[in-house]
C-alpha cells in the first residue's frame, strides 16, 4: 500500500482483542454492529444480545510514541429487550443491527442503536463530580425535620470516580412493519432514515411520535414481491439525497426534493450481468449487502457475495472499479446455497479521511478480511486470529489456493472455516486503526508505527 | 403459543442434500436438467422450511422464491418448445417412476438436444437413487409454493393458520385420480384434505414433517373463507396468463369466477385491515 508517509506500504500489526477466549460462543456475545464515532476515540459493539459496549481510546502517552493509546471498556448497557409482539405472536429480537454516532455537540455522546423494529437514541454522559455538603438529610438518609434545621449550608462539587451513564433519551418506535437493515444519519444532524425491507421512514431526531415514509416498495398483492431494499444510507454532504439498495443488485438514487415518496429514483445504478457468470445462484449473489458513501460523496461502494464494487455517482450503467473478494467460492456456490452461507450480509468500508489513502476493507471466511488499495491496485488478505497476539508484530499475508497444487502456507478452499466469518469491520476515522469482529471477538490492529 | 419455533432435526434427506450439492459445485457431468431440478428441490426445502420457524426472513424468501421463478420460467419455456406432458402427479417414494417410463419426461429436457436426451435415459437409470430423492414437481405446485410464503408474509392479522401440512396417514394424494376438485365438496374434506403445499412429500425420510398434527390445533377456528385458497390456485398473477389456458394437463381446476371474485375481495379486505391494524399500532 502506498502511505501517506512516503511510499511505504501500511503494516498492519495486532493490537488488541476483546472477548471471551473459549471457543464456546455463547450466542448473546455474537458481535452484530461495530462503529467508531466521529473522532475515533470511542469504538462501539453491539451484540445479539442487545448489549451496547463502547471503548474508549486513552489519551496518547506523548513519551511512547510508538504505539497509539489503547481501547478500553468504557461504557455497557442493555439496549434493547425482547419483546413480544402480542398481535402476530412472534417475538422480536433484542439483537442490535445498527449503531450510529452523532457528531458530538456537548460534553455527553449521542448515538442512535436499533433492533428489528425499534431505534433508540442514547446519551452517553460523564459524571466525576458530584454535590457534597447537603445538610438536609440524617446519617441513614432520612430527611430531616425541618424545624431542626438552622444554617444554610451550599453543597460543592467534589471529584468522584469516574461514572459513566447512558440513559435512553428518544425512543422511536411502531414505524417498521419489516426488519429494519439500515439507520442513517441525515447530514443535517436533525434528522436520519430507517429502512427496512419495503419502507424507508425519515425521522426528526426530536420527534417520536410520527415519521415520514420516504421509500415504500411493497406491492399490492405480496405475491408479486421480488425485490427487497437491503441496505439504505444518506449523502455525506446533500441533506436532500440518499441512496438504497436491493435484492436484485441495484442501487437507487432519490432526491427528497423530488416529491414526497420517493417511489421513482433520481438514478438507477445497475452492471448488467455477465452471461458467462449466469447460475442458478446469479440472482442470490448479486443481492447488495451493504452500500457506504466515500467521504467526499462523490463515490460509492457495494457489497454484494463475491465482490466489492465502487460507483461513480456520474455513471449508472457500471461500477468504475470491482474487486474480487473471494472468487474461488463461485464454484462452491450450491454448497453455500445448502447451508444458507449465501446469505451472509457482508459489510465494507472505506479507509479514514486521508486523501492520499484510498483502500476499501471488507470480511469473509475462515476470520480472513480483505483490503484493496484503489491507487496500488494491490489487495491484501489478513487473519484475525488469537495466534497472531503478539503487539506489533506484523500480520503475515494469508492466501487461499483455489486449484492446483497448494503451496506452503496456503490454505485451500475446502478447508476454510465457513462458521468464521467476518461480517463487521470498521476504519478508525483519523487514523490507520482498524476493528474487526469475528463471531464473538473484537480485534484492534493498527499500523506499524516508526 | 403457537407451535411454529420448530427446529429441523438432521434427517437422511438433509445429509442427502448436502451430498449432493458438493457433487453439484464439484461434478462438470451432471446433467442439466438434473443440477435444475436440485437446486429447485432445495429451495423448495427452505421455504416449506422458513414457513415453520417463528418470523421468516423476508430477504432470504424472497430471493428463494425469486430462483424458484427463474427456474420455473425455463421449464416453462422447455415445455413450450416441447409439447411434452408435465407430470400431474406426486407420489412418495419411487411409485413416480414407474408409471413415467413411457412418457419419459420426469426431468424437462432442452429441445432439440437429442444426444442429451438418450444420455439422460441412460443416466436415469444410473442415477436413479439420487433421482428417487429428488421430488417432481409441477409448474402450479412451483407458483402455490411461492404465492403461499409470500402471503405468509403479508402480516395479515388473522391470517389463517398452515393447516398445509399433511398429517400422516394422509399419504396418497389425490390428484392423479380426480382431476377435478370440487370447491364445494373440499370445504368439508379440508382438514385432512391435500392442500398445494401438502402435496410436496419431499420425501419418506422426513418424518419431520409427516409427525406435525398442527390441525389439531386449529380445530375451532373457522378457516372457511380462507381456505378455498389452498384448494384450487391462487389467482394467476396478471404477468403469465397464458398459463391457464396453455397446460393440458391441470391439477386443478381454474376457479369459477364467483369464488375468484370473492377471494379478490378477501384480500382487498385483508390489505384494508394490515392498513388499519398498522394505524391502531402506531397510535
Amino acid at each position: 500500500f502506498t502511505g501517506a508517509g512516503g511510499g511505504n506500504d501500511i503494516q498492519w500489526c495486532f493490537s488488541q482483542v476483546k472477548g471471551a477466549v473459549d471457543d464456546d460462543v455463547a450466542e448473546a456475545d455474537i458481535i452484530s454492529t461495530v462503529e467508531f464515532n466521529h473522532s475515533g476515540e470511542l469504538l462501539a459493539t453491539g451484540d445479539k444480545g442487545g448489549r451496547v459496549v463502547i471503548f474508549q481510546q486513552e489519551q496518547e502517552n506523548k513519551t511512547q510514541s510508538h504505539s497509539r493509546g489503547e481501547y478500553n471498556v468504557y461504557s455497557t448497557f442493555q439496549s434493547h429487550e425482547p419483546e413480544f409482539d402480542y398481535l402476530k405472536s412472534l417475538e422480536i429480537e433484542e439483537k442490535i443491527n445498527k449503531i450510529r454516532w452523532l457528531p458530538q455537540k456537548n460534553a455527553a455522546q449521542f448515538l442512535l442503536s436499533t433492533n428489528d423494529k425499534t431505534i433508540k437514541l442514547w446519551k452517553i454522559s460523564e459524571r466525576d463530580k458530584r454535590p457534597e455538603g447537603y445538610n438536609l438529610k440524617e446519617e441513614d438518609g432520612r430527611y430531616r425535620d425541618p424545624t431542626t434545621v438552622t444554617t444554610l449550608r451550599v453543597p460543592v462539587f467534589r471529584p468522584m470516580d469516574l461514572m459513566v451513564e447512558a440513559s435512553p433519551r428518544r425512543i422511536f418506535a411502531n414505524a417498521h412493519t419489516y426488519h429494519i437493515n439500515s439507520i442513517s444519519i441525515n447530514s443535517d444532524y436533525e434528522t436520519y432514515l430507517s429502512a427496512d425491507d419495503l419502507r424507508i421512514n425519515l425521522w426528526h431526531l426530536e420527534i417520536t411520535d410520527r415519521s415520514f415514509n420516504i421509500v415504500d416498495i411493497k406491492p399490492a398483492n405480496m405475491e408479486e414481491l421480488t425485490e427487497v431494499i437491503t441496505a439504505a444510507e444518506f449523502h455525506p454532504n446533500s441533506c436532500s439525497t440518499f441512496v438504497y439498495s436491493s435484492s436484485k443488485g441495484t442501487i437507487r438514487l432519490c432526491d427528497m426534493r423530488a416529491s414526497a415518496l420517493c417511489d421513482r429514483h433520481s438514478k438507477l445504478f445497475e452492471e448488467p450481468e455477465d452471461p458467462s457468470n449466469r447460475s442458478f445462484f446469479s440472482e442470490i449473489i448479486s443481492s447488495i449487502s451493504d452500500v457506504k458513501f466515500s467521504h467526499s460523496g462523490r463515490y460509492m461502494m457495494t457489497r454484494d457475495y463475491l465482490s466489492v464494487k465502487i460507483w461513480d455517482l456520474n455513471m449508472e450503467n457500471r461500477p468504475v472499479e470491482t474487486y474480487q473478494v473471494h472468487e474461488y467460492l463461485r464454484s462452491k456456490l450450491c454448497s453455500l446455497y445448502e447451508n444458507d452461507c449465501i446469505f451472509d450480509k457482508f459489510e465494507c468500508c472505506w479507509n479514514g479521511l486521508d486523501r492520499q489513502v484510498h483502500i476499501v476493507m471488507t470480511g469473509s471466511y475462515n476470520n480472513f478480511f480483505r483490503m484493496f488499495d484503489r491507487n496500488t491496485k494491490r489487495d491484501i488478505t489478513l487473519e484475525a486470529s488469537r495466534e497472531n497476539n503478539k503487539p506489533r508484530t506484523v500480520l503475515k499475508p494469508r492466501k487461499v489456493c483455489a486449484s492446483g497444487k497448494r503451496k506452503k502456507d496456503e490454505i485451500s478452499v475446502d478447508s476454510l472455516d465457513f462458521n468464521k466469518k467476518i461480517l463487521h469491520t470498521a476504519w478508525h476515522p483519523k487514523e490507520n486503526i482498524i476493528a474487526v469482529a469475528t463471531t464473538n471477538n473484537l480485534y484492534i490492529f493498527q499500523d506499524k508505527m516508526n | 403459543m403457537l407451535g411454529r419455533g420448530l427446529k429441523r432435526k438432521l434427517s437422511d434427506y438433509e445429509e442427502n442434500m448436502a451430498g449432493l450439492s458438493s457433487a453439484f459445485d464439484s461434478s462438470r457431468s451432471l446433467p442439466y436438467p438434473l443440477k435444475r431440478q436440485l437446486v429447485l428441490n432445495m429451495c423448495l426445502t427452505k421455504l416449506q422450511t422458513y414457513k415453520m420457524l417463528v418470523e421468516p426472513n423476508l430477504h432470504r424468501s424472497v430471493l428463494i422464491a425469486n430462483t424458484v421463478r427463474q427456474i420455473q420460467e425455463e421449464m416453462r419455456q422447455e415445455s413450450n418448445q416441447q409439447p411434452v406432458n408435465i407430470c400431474p402427479g406426486i407420489a412418495p417414494g419411487s411409485h413416480s417412476y414407474t408409471g413415467m417410463e413411457s412418457s419419459g419426461i420426469s426431468l424437462q429436457l432442452p429441445s432439440g438436444v437429442s444426444q442429451q436426451e438418450s444420455n439422460c435415459c441412460d443416466l436415469r437409470s444410473v442415477e436413479d437413487p439420487i433421482e428417487n430423492s429428488l421430488l417432481i414437481v409441477s409448474d402450479d405446485d412451483m407458483s402455490s409454493a411461492i404465492s403461499s410464503i409470500l402471503k405468509d408474509l403479508d402480516f395479515v392479522e388473522d391470517i389463517s393458520p398452515p393447516t398445509c401440512l399433511v398429517p400422516p396417514g394422509d399419504d396418497q394424494p389425490k390428484f392423479p385420480e380426480n382431476t377435478g376438485l370440487k370447491l364445494e365438496d373440499d370445504r368439508q374434506d379440508l382438514k385432512g384434505a391435500e392442500c398445494v403445499f401438502g402435496s410436496f412429500e419431499i420425501s419418506n425420510s422426513t418424518s419431520y414433517l409427516k409427525d406435525l398434527a398442527i390441525d389439531d390445533i386449529f380445530e375451532d377456528i373457522d378457516t372457511s373463507m380462507y381456505d378455498s385458497d389452498f384448494c384450487c390456485p391462487p389467482l394467476m398473477p396478471p404477468r403469465s396468463p397464458s398459463l391457464a389456458t396453455e397446460e393440458p394437463l391441470k391439477n386443478f381446476p381454474s376457479c369459477n369466477s364467483s369464488s375468484a371474485s370473492n377471494i379478490q375481495i378477501c384480500r382487498t379486505d385483508l390489505s384494508e385491515l394490515d392498513h388499519i391494524m398498522e394505524i391502531l399500532v402506531g397510535s
